[in-house]
């Protein structure tokens, strides 16, 4: 309601008298034409005003979408251009991911240095360069600004601001010099990959240690170096790793993503983790890369190597019976299963339920030779040759006895980095192809550079197993309505000095998608996870480690361009529900 | 009848508060909320030094805003010009006393360091309102009434642009021609200004300081100088690039966390917001500061005099004026001008007379049904 019509419908003399002081109600009695056109007026453009607002609100979020989500703002050409004009000034070469997001760059610094014999007074100029920066040594400085040399250095690595503030000391003596400085836009997203450097910009770890003298390069230019590393996908793997050691308490873990056509890795991540802008100050625990570096016992993963070479070997058909109800005891131990069974099961069942018996029986029927050289050829006894400054060697049994042929069925007594472990598992998965893993683009589609190992057929077999595993065995946890993932758990009592240490595992989880044809490997390992909910009996693989797996392929499925399966529920009955699933390599039935 | 009468011309402190819009309030709370997260993540997960005195400063600026909400409506009016000349002496004063980066724009009074160009803005509005209320309506048509607001406009404008300080005083300009427009000049007026403004560019280029040359000039084309004039806008624009939909999480941003984005917790603040917590942080932001637009529009519309109305408009404007110019400049729409992310961006002037002025919009809304006259004040 307005101000006037509400005066009009008031008539009265005390109104009357207000009326009169009353600019619009004056306005109305005296020109109510040309005054009421004013009040018109200054309220449509009231509204101008607002309908203006609402454009510019609309301007500045579209703005936004462009920038933060579709990056469609001219990003990448300026990117470009910033890394041609620092050329002169950044000697060492960017690292920059597949796509060609810059993860290590250099930033134009200021160094402090100083001219001693112009400094008047040593110790009060430290006292106030220590008041302006912070972890400043201001002894050191003072002994150093009073020794008669010419030259001597102060603080590397200033910032703009502590440059103009150090200036505006007024400091005689003090001078800068052109610096440089490493920068890890992405902070400890991908730290083991990276490494960092030190401070002469020297890598020190990671890729930076690696290609150090082409990063450096000679003549002061160093060259790029372009990574299979997507850092979206890193990301996504950093972020889902992060959650779940936190959830279960861990002490640590490690996961990889790997393309199985050609060993290129496209995430990987290690934690605990440090951030490489600050490198020099991170523990050495922190710095440890387990992907490389580190070798475990995976456990049960290694079923998969185990099965494979029955069935290439001849030595065991999917669905040749064997006894598992009985322990086998062997000298001293005693090997039994987590997940019993009562009932015979037949080779594919072994795999799918995880039977540590069976697998020995498997593992028995080809024989310690056969053994050997089938998990050598796979490039397990191997250093994987890996672009990394760190990587561990494997360890393997001193000599292999009856015993050790048993264990290393199901994945103990052999110790592997989760980089070649995750290769292995690739070549059974892939067709029988082993690549090499590598974190730098491959130039081309890198297949000249695979070997082949088993055959193609009990490559077939083996990813129609993982799937079974994914559908009604250990690894439920991992699967997605999305993509079609088979893979294996694993869980791994960690060794001590005294044998096995029950309550601390190593639970882990190998998965592939497509299954059936694969192009991704997503391995997550979990260090002494507590358990889902603190109960330590869902500290398994299948409870910690596979839905992460399931989490990071659903999220980066679609990234990697893999098409998801489309469901296509036809309900026969209500009881009985059956799912066909169709996508790009078949149709596959699973029923529920 | 009586009781009618006297509504109209005194309301008790009681109903006064009684019709405080909380809604508002809180709105107010929220926006600087987001102000205290983001400082606190500026300093590296740290109350200080910024984001416990911010806190301080919206306590203290929102006791003010409440005082100056139900303090008597023509007590505003009767002191428009006071207020307004007050800010002049105090803008006068730098040209003496004052100190700050590059441009003198601070002044110690009492200990306290203010800034009087951001009281300016509010009490331009103030003195524009009480003139525009003034004045007969179809005087507003004559180009001679004009040239005192005008003088208003331009004064403290040049004073400003002296320190110097481009982007305050292009907002004095632009709230000054809006609270004109609303006013109801006619629009080929802002018309021939504007093309004498056009002509002008030649003459004002001329005059620009050296970094202000190159501020324009990076900006249409920021590839010219990318480790010089263009860095700014290039982080910020990777910062904004590296959130995506929904940000690296609280205290998980890089780019702004570097230290390579200099004077983050002030200007560029709102890349910090883009980087941790994605578009949907930002677009949060946004919907708050609409929400609080929203409601200095409606005071405005619903307003039954001039004075509110101009006022509540002018104060509006203002506010919009630096949520847009400060968000289109971190995404490089226009070229950086230093104009700080309100009631977030760490400073205490800013957050004062911001404050301030949503009072008066509140004061407006809360005496809508009180009488003014026109002749209201002559008496000063």
């Amino acid at each position: 309601m307005t101000g006037p019509d509400r005066t009009k419908s008031r008539p009265g003399g005390a109104i009357r008298c207000i009326r009169e002081t009353d600019l619009r109600g004056a306005g109305r009695d005296r020109f109510a034409g040309p005054a009421k056109r004013a009040i018109e007026t200054g309220r449509n453009r009231a509204a101008i005003a607002a309908a203006v607002f609402a454009l510019g609100f609309l301007a500045v979020a579209g703005r936004l979408v462009d920038v933060a989500v579709s990056r469609a703002g001219g990003e990448p050409r300026q990117l470009a251009a910033s890394k041609e004009a620092a050329a002169p000034i950044s000697a060492r070469g960017n690292i920059v991911d597949r796509n060609g997001v810059v993860l290590a760059t250099n930033l134009k610094a200021a160094a402090l240095v100083a001219d001693p014999r112009r400094v008047i007074n040593a110790e009060s100029a430290a006292a106030r360069l220590a008041s302006l920066l912070p972890e400043f040594d201001q002894e050191e400085a003072a002994r150093r600004l009073a020794s008669d040399r010419h030259f001597v250095w102060l603080r590397r690595g200033l910032t703009p601001r502590q440059q103009m503030l150090v200036n505006r000391l007024g400091i005689p003596g003090l001078y800068f010099q052109q610096d440089e400085r490493r920068v890890y836009p992405h902070g400890r997203i991908a730290s083991h990959v990276l490494g960092h450097t030190g401070f002469d910009n020297q890598g020190l770890g990671g890729v930076e240690s690696f290609f150090d003298r082409r990063l450096s390069g000679v003549g002061g230019v160093g060259r790029d170096v372009t990574l299979s590393l997507d850092i979206r996908v890193q990301h996504i793997l950093h972020e889902e790793l992060m959650t779940a050691v936190a959830e279960q308490q861990a002490i640590g873990g490690s996961a990889l993503v790997m393309d199985v056509r050609n060993g290129e890795i496209l995430a990987m991540v290690s934690l605990p983790d440090f951030d490489p802008n600050q490198g020099a100050g991170s523990s050495e625990a922190a710095r440890f890369n387990r992907n490389s570096l580190g070798v475990y016992e995976m456990g049960s993963t290694f079923k998969i190597f185990t099965t494979a070479m029955a069935l290439e070997y001849g030595a065991a058909k999917l669905d040749d019976l064997y006894d598992v109800a009985r322990p086998i005891r062997v000298a001293r131990h005693t090997i039994n299963d987590l997940h019993g069974s009562g009932r015979p099961l037949t080779v594919s069942d072994i795999f799918v339920k995880s039977s540590n018996i069976g697998a020995v029986h498997l593992a028995m029927a080809v024989g310690t030779a056969g053994q050997r050289s089938f998990l050598g050829r796979l490039g397990l006894f191997d250093k994987p040759a890996i672009e990394l400054s760190e990587i561990g060697a494997p360890l393997q049994p001193a000599k292999w006895r009856e015993i050790n042929t048993m264990t290393v069925a199901f994945g103990h007594g052999v110790a592997v980095s989760p980089v070649q472990h995750a290769s292995a598992i690739a070549a059974v998965a892939n067709g029988g192809i082993l690549y090499p893993p590598t974190l730098v683009k491959r130039a081309g589609n890198g297949q000249a550079l695979g070997r082949r190992v088993i055959s193609p057929v009990t490559s077939a077999k083996m990813r129609e197993l993982m799937r079974r595993v994914v559908v009604k065995g250990t690894g439920r946890r991992a699967a997605v309505e999305e993509f079609e993932i088979g893979g294996k758990t694993g869980t791994a009592e960690k060794p001590s000095k005294r044998g096995y240490q029950r309550r601390k595992l190593l639970s882990s989880f190998v998965g592939l998608f497509p299954i059936y044809d694969p192009r991704y490997l997503v391995f997550v390992l979990i260090d002494e996870p507590k358990g889902v909910d603190g109960n330590s009996r869902r500290a398994t693989g299948g409870w910690v480690a596979a839905p992460v797996v399931g989490a990071v392929v659903r999220r980066s499925g679609l990234l990697l361009g893999v098409l998801p399966t489309v469901p296509v529920e036809e309900t026969v009955d209500e009881t009985e529900r059956p799912i066909i699933k169709v996508n790009a390599g078949g149709i596959a039935l699973a029923a529920r | 009848m009586e009781l009618s009468r006297s509504s109209r011309h005194h309301m008790s402190i009681m109903a006064r508060v009684a019709r405080i819009n909380w809604v508002v309030v809180l709105l107010l709370s929220l926006t600087a909320c987001v102000g205290f997260v983001l400082l606190y993540s500026a300093a590296g997960g740290n109350f200080d030094p910024w984001a416990t005195r911010q806190m301080t400063r919206f306590v203290m600026g929102l006791g003010l805003c409440l005082l100056v909400a139900t303090i008597d409506v023509r007590f505003w009016l009767r002191n428009a010009y006071i207020i307004y000349f007050a800010a002049m002496g105090l803008l006068g004063l730098i040209e003496l006393i004052g100190t700050g980066t590059g441009a003198q724009r601070w002044i110690q009074i009492a200990g306290v360091r203010i800034q009087p160009s951001e009281l300016m803005k509010i009490a331009v509005v103030l003195a524009l309102a009480r003139y525009f209320h003034k004045i007969q309506m179809e005087d507003v048509a004559k180009p001679l009434y004009l040239i005192m607001p005008v003088a208003l406009v331009f004064a403290p404008a040049l004073l400003v642009l002296k320190q110097p300080d481009l982007g305050t005083a292009m907002m004095l300009l632009l709230v000054g021609a809006a609270v004109f427009f609303v006013a109801g000049v006619r629009v080929w007026k802002f018309v021939a200004v504007g093309l004498g403004g056009l002509a002008a560019i030649p003459v004002v280029w001329a005059n620009l300081h050296g970094y202000q040359k190159l501020r324009v000039l990076t900006f249409l084309e920021p590839e010219r100088d990318p480790l010089g004039a263009g860095y700014h806008i290039l982080q910020s624009k990777i910062a904004l690039g590296a959130g995506g939909l929904t940000g690296k999480g609280f205290l998980q941003g890089t780019q702004s966390h570097l230290n390579f984005l200099p004077e983050q917790q002030t200007d560029f603040i709102f890349t910090i917001l883009a980087e941790e917590f994605g578009f949907v942080g930002a677009l949060f932001l946004l919907g708050c500061y609409a929400g609080l637009i929203l409601y200095g529009v409606t005071v405005a519309l619903r307003a039954r005099n001039q004075f509110g109305r101009v006022l509540a408009i002018g104060v509006t404007i203002n506010f919009f004026l630096y949520v847009f110019i400060n968000i289109a400049m971190v995404t490089g729409l226009i070229p950086v001008v230093g104009v700080p992310l309100p009631l977030v961006s760490y400073g205490g002037t800013v957050m004062l007379s911001l404050l301030f002025g949503f009072g008066l919009i509140m004061c407006i809304a809360i005496h809508r049904d009180v009488q003014i006259t026109r002749r209201e004040g002559d008496g000063l």
